[in-house]
């Protein structure tokens, strides 16, 4: 499974609900003929030593049509994203990707999310970046920005509004 | 190589600006020009957990912009480099994706064509400059530090797309600390990671994550520990002090970016490299090499 299973832009627009059910097909049909659920991403996982995450379990669940329980639950949003169940998982499946889709999913179908998540967006909507150049304190708690460092003023987009639109309109067509 | 475009995505300029200090001080100096470009944004790997289009474009519109100078692309920070491998990688194999990428880019004025190579420091040292290179200009061998090695998990993972190094046995950090003079000891939490992706919504957990690799990387008796990525360092470094007190641990381990320490061994003044930006107890480091 890889980035594009998962995103389908060259998708053209359809309704949400509809978006969202293919989207979960595609996860469903992957996963029912690949997974043996021989726990080896669960294994290794750096969220489960911590938090309830189990990613096999992730895959068996929605393997099995359990989507709104996953994405009731908060596990979904505990992966690290470090990577290592893809890595080394023997079939070649990734429930990182699996987990990513997840949290597409629960976002296109209007459940509450982490504010920081949704404040990042915002700020790339506004800004181009997730945060703007911060007042940054020394070791001798002097404060100290870009400028007084000698570092050049920080580039950005020209025509804010112009990359809105544009991401906008990728963002929906896409999982609408 | 002598010159390429510089991309430094949104953690790096905005508070990270040691880093950028380090890397704007030191890679002139190896005879590499570093070139700003115009309207760069967020690489969108941050928003991937929203939406992933979003990632899909911005990562192309950044490359969109550099291949429009010709330039190829040095992504300091490991996060931003895997969204470029990976959407460059998708595009490659999805051609109908590219066009509508490109349907979309368009409305900026810009294309995405995938002409040009992106780096990350970690390969752009070791492999386009080299080690023999690197090696002849250091003027002050780090003698007597035994420095451990965090790549961070975006460096080298998923192996399925081209990354700098080795998924599971990665070693050119090692190669790199070793041709400045210093030490670097193998260690069983070397992969483990940093927890930066959810110091913002399970904090408690993130800092657990930071606070138990400090904890290995002293009780090996290391002198510091190393990164190459912003994300790890802010936790390993800015976030020692809460990350010690969430795992219960007295920790003071100096943690040092890669580039600062190989300008600190090309004889730069340590202010110039940003050193008194870093939180952890940098210090150390000059009283035992006596630099
Ligand atoms: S490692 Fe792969 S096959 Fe094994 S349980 Fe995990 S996803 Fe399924
Ligand atoms: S990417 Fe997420 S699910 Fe996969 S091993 Fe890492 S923390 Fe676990």
């Amino acid at each position: 499974m890889s980035i594009v299973d998962l995103t389908s832009m060259a998708e053209p627009e359809g309704n949400q609900q509809a978006k969202v059910d293919e989207i979960i097909k595609g996860l469903r049909e992957d996963l029912s003929h690949d997974c043996y659920q021989c726990g080896k991403c669960t294994s290794g996982c750096e969220a489960f030593i911590l938090t309830e995450l189990e990613p096999h379990k992730v895959m068996a669940l929605s393997k099995s049509g359990f989507i709104d329980e996953l994405l009731n639950s908060s596990e979904i949003w505990t992966c690290v994203t470090c990577l290592k169940c893809k890595e080394r998982c023997p079939q070649d499946l990734a429930p990182v990707d699996v987990i990513f889709a997840l949290k597409n999913i629960a976002v296109v179908s209007g459940k509450q999310i982490d504010s920081g998540y949704s404040n990042m967006l915002q700020a790339v909507l506004g800004t181009g970046f997730i945060q703007s150049p911060k007042e940054v304190v020394d070791r001798e708690n002097n404060a100290v920005t870009r400028d007084a460092l000698g570092l050049p003023p920080m580039k950005g987009p020209a025509e804010i509004p112009k990359l809105q639109q544009v991401l906008m309109k990728a963002a929906t067509e896409t999982l609408r | 190589m002598d010159k390429i475009g510089l991309y430094l995505g949104c953690l790096i300029p905005t508070e990270q600006y040691a880093y950028e200090l380090a890397i704007r001080e030191v890679l002139p100096e190896l005879g590499l020009e570093l070139v700003d470009i115009e309207e760069p944004a967020c690489c969108g790997a941050p928003l991937r957990h929203i939406n992933l289009s979003l990632t899909m474009y911005l990562s192309a519109r950044n490359m969109a912009l550099f291949e429009k100078e010709g330039l190829d692309i040095l992504a300091p920070c490991p996060y931003c480099h895997q969204a470029l491998s990976e959407v460059k990688d998708v595009m490659k194999k999805n051609p109908a994706l590219k066009k509508k990428v490109n349907s979309y880019l368009k409305e900026e004025g810009l294309e995405y064509k995938g002409t040009i190579e992106h780096y990350h420091l970690l390969d752009l040292l070791h492999d386009q400059i080299g080690i023999d290179k690197i090696k002849k200009h250091v003027k002050k061998p780090l003698e007597g530090l035994n420095i451990a090695a965090h790549y961070g998990c975006h460096l080298i993972r998923p192996n399925d797309i081209p990354r700098p190094d080795d998924s599971e046995n990665p070693q050119k950090l090692e190669t790199l600390l070793k041709a400045i003079g210093a030490e670097s000891d193998y260690y069983n939490e070397k992969l483990n990671c940093c927890g930066a992706h959810i110091l913002l919504n399970e904090s408690e957990s993130a800092l657990t994550k930071t606070g138990q690799k400090l904890e290995a990387v002293q009780n090996h008796g290391f002198d510091g520990m190393t990164t190459m990525c912003p994300w790890g360092q802010r936790m390993f470094d800015a976030k020692q002090d809460s990350a010690g007190q969430t795992v219960g641990a007295s920790l003071s381990v100096p943690v040092i970016y890669y580039i600062q320490l190989l300008g600190l061994a090309l004889g730069k003044e340590p202010e110039a490299l940003g050193l008194h930006l870093n939180k952890s107890p940098v210090g150390k480091l000059s009283s035992k090499e006596e630099v």
